[in-house]
């Protein structure tokens, strides 16, 4: 018999494959089962996590809905872009699919929204809990920008009566934060 | 509390099923990814690093003995054989992930091993938290507990638009993944699991195998969790996880009783030939074995099989796998020589069961079924 795979030395191994459930038997010769085999191993190293990372590349990428492609500034700033932290740049992030440290997010915080739209069905921004020591100004700040929202809408609807009460809602929320910040200060 | 504790306890705490809904949900799992501020991530920090956050996250959890309802072991993963490892992963006390993280990784288990804090896994800290059944609040609200108190002491990294920082942009937000782990053979065998798997990410859920994430599922166990972290309050997330997996429930629930209207003899049939293998098979695999331990589990809930008690069907299913068998026979085996020591091991607790029940029921007057 002749080996299956050069087709010139005589086959000496015979290697019996599982795959998908059916038998295979396969015949080499010694030089290519030697190949062969460690191929084999290779591939098991690299059996851990393939193609989740390769998969979000592809996702972070190439935006397939966006019918504008990225424009020149953002291009540059994809590529300029590191992180003072760690040094990672977003180009790394992009093929890698995770963060090196916190400040990343800081750093790519232009291009997240991007991102995180699309792991989370279009979310790009927390509400859930905070830290208790961060709490109160976290809430606080988060009830501002809620109001400031609604007092767009009421603006555009000409209710301007209640969008100058809102207007008065958030000085009193932004006289609170800033009187917090200090007290805090104090400790 | 030595490692030992967690070792040979034959079952693990969140496997003690009075939770509710017991018949179909296993367990309920609560995990917080967190991590401290001005360190990077493991997946790119030094060792000197590797080694102040762990010191700084368990002097918290050990010091606050007192505060706290639970106890905490501290184990690092590098003093720790492989075997070791594998059966803390078997019993869902550490993830597969931790179990390689040799250089730097360390977990700290409570008691009655419902808490776990892993240390420098994918994120600083991963709070785990275990319940029987279905129980997202009591598992929620543990690891909250938890979560309050190392907040108390370290700086989280936290950003006010994108909530808590994690590793990985899937964690960011509330940085919560709960999930359930169901039963689900009655669906299975009908044909209509593919159809749920497909449609849980139109729902936001994600339907994984026994280990988590990259597993498959084993013995029709599957795990469903939630898989947006970002935009939607704990609460929410807890809550819809709950409405689907009662919607679950309920579908099995229906599969099941009408694969007993429509094929009570054909599944009688399978269910107490499953259970002839495991008493009676000399070589068993993990998946015949776990596949077996399915079909009589689904016995026993139906009424079909009678005489074994659940909480030795969980025995069996830790005691089936790699880690364990290898720590019972207390030397490592082949693959071929794990599936002769499975078949033994389970053939022996199933039949001792089945004699002392059998004797029960003598005493009692009453005739065993299987005449």
């Amino acid at each position: 018999m002749i080996c299956e795979h050069c087709k010139q030395r005589p086959a000496t191994i015979t290697v019996t494959q599982m795959k998908n459930g059916k038998k295979m038997t396969r015949h080499f010769c010694e030089v290519c089962n030697k190949q062969l085999d460690s191929f084999h191993l290779n591939l098991d190293f690299n059996a851990d996590p393939i193609s989740m990372h390769q998969l979000f590349s592809n996702w972070f990428g190439t935006p397939s809905w966006s019918v504008a492609a990225p424009n020149a500034n953002e291009q540059k700033a994809q590529q300029q872009d590191t992180c003072p932290e760690c040094g990672m740049n977003y180009r790394q992030f992009l093929n890698e699919g995770k963060f090196n440290c916190p400040s990343c997010y800081d750093t790519f915080k232009e291009q997240l929204p991007h991102v995180l739209k699309r792991l989370h069905n279009g979310a790009v921004e927390h509400v859930g809990k905070a830290p208790g020591s961060i709490n109160e100004a976290y809430q606080t700040k988060k009830q501002i920008e809620a109001i400031r929202v609604d007092m767009k809408i009421a603006i555009e609807e000409e209710r301007f009566e209640d969008a100058a009460s809102m207007r008065d809602k958030v000085r009193v929320l932004e006289k609170k934060l800033q009187v917090g910040g200090e007290s805090q200060d104090e400790h | 509390m030595n490692i030992e504790h967690f070792l040979h306890k034959s079952t693990a705490n969140w496997m003690q099923g009075e939770g509710q809904y017991d018949d179909i949900v296993m367990s309920t799992r609560i995990r917080l990814a967190r991590n401290l501020m001005d360190f990077r991530f493991p997946r790119a920090f030094s060792e000197e690093e590797a080694m102040q956050i762990d010191k700084a996250v368990s002097n918290v959890l050990i010091d606050a003995d007192e505060e706290q309802q639970s106890q905490f072991s501290y184990f690092s993963l590098h003093d720790m054989p492989v075997l070791q490892r594998q059966v803390l992963v078997e019993k869902h006390l550490i993830s597969p992930q931790l179990a390689d993280k040799v250089k730097a990784g360390s977990v700290l288990l409570s008691d009655d091993e419902s808490i776990s804090v892993m240390i420098n896994e994918e994120d600083h800290i991963r709070i785990q938290c275990l319940q029987p059944g279905l129980q997202l609040a009591k598992a929620y609200e543990n690891a909250e507990q938890i979560d309050r108190l190392l907040e108390r002491h370290l700086p989280y990294a936290f950003d006010d638009t994108f909530g808590y920082l994690t590793s990985c942009p899937t964690n960011t937000g509330t940085g919560l993944r709960a999930s359930i782990m169901m039963h689900l053979p009655a669906l299975t065998m009908t044909n209509q699991i593919g159809s749920l798997i497909s449609t849980m990410p139109r729902l936001g859920m994600v339907v994984r195998g026994m280990y988590g994430e990259g597993t498959e599922s084993v013995g029709n166990y599957y795990q469903i969790s939630n898989q947006i972290t970002l935009g939607k309050s704990e609460k929410d997330i807890l809550a819809d996880l709950k409405s689907v997996t009662e919607q679950i429930i309920q579908k099995e629930t229906e599969a099941r009783t009408a694969l007993m209207e429509h094929a009570s003899i054909a599944l009688a049939d399978r269910l107490n030939r499953s259970l002839g293998t495991l008493l009676y098979a000399r070589i068993l695999t993990s998946e015949e074995a776990a596949n077996c331990l399915s079909n009589v589990r689904l016995g026993i809930y139906l009424g079909i099989i009678q005489n074994i008690p659940v909480f030795v069907l969980n025995e069996c299913m830790l005691y089936m796998q790699p880690g364990f068998l290898q720590q019972h026979a207390g030397t490592t085996l082949q693959a071929n020589e794990r599936d002769v020591y499975r078949a033994s091991l389970l053939r022996e607790r199933l039949q001792c069961n089945r004699e002392l029940k059998k004797g029960q029921f003598d005493e009692e007057g009453e005739d065993s079924y299987d005449v």
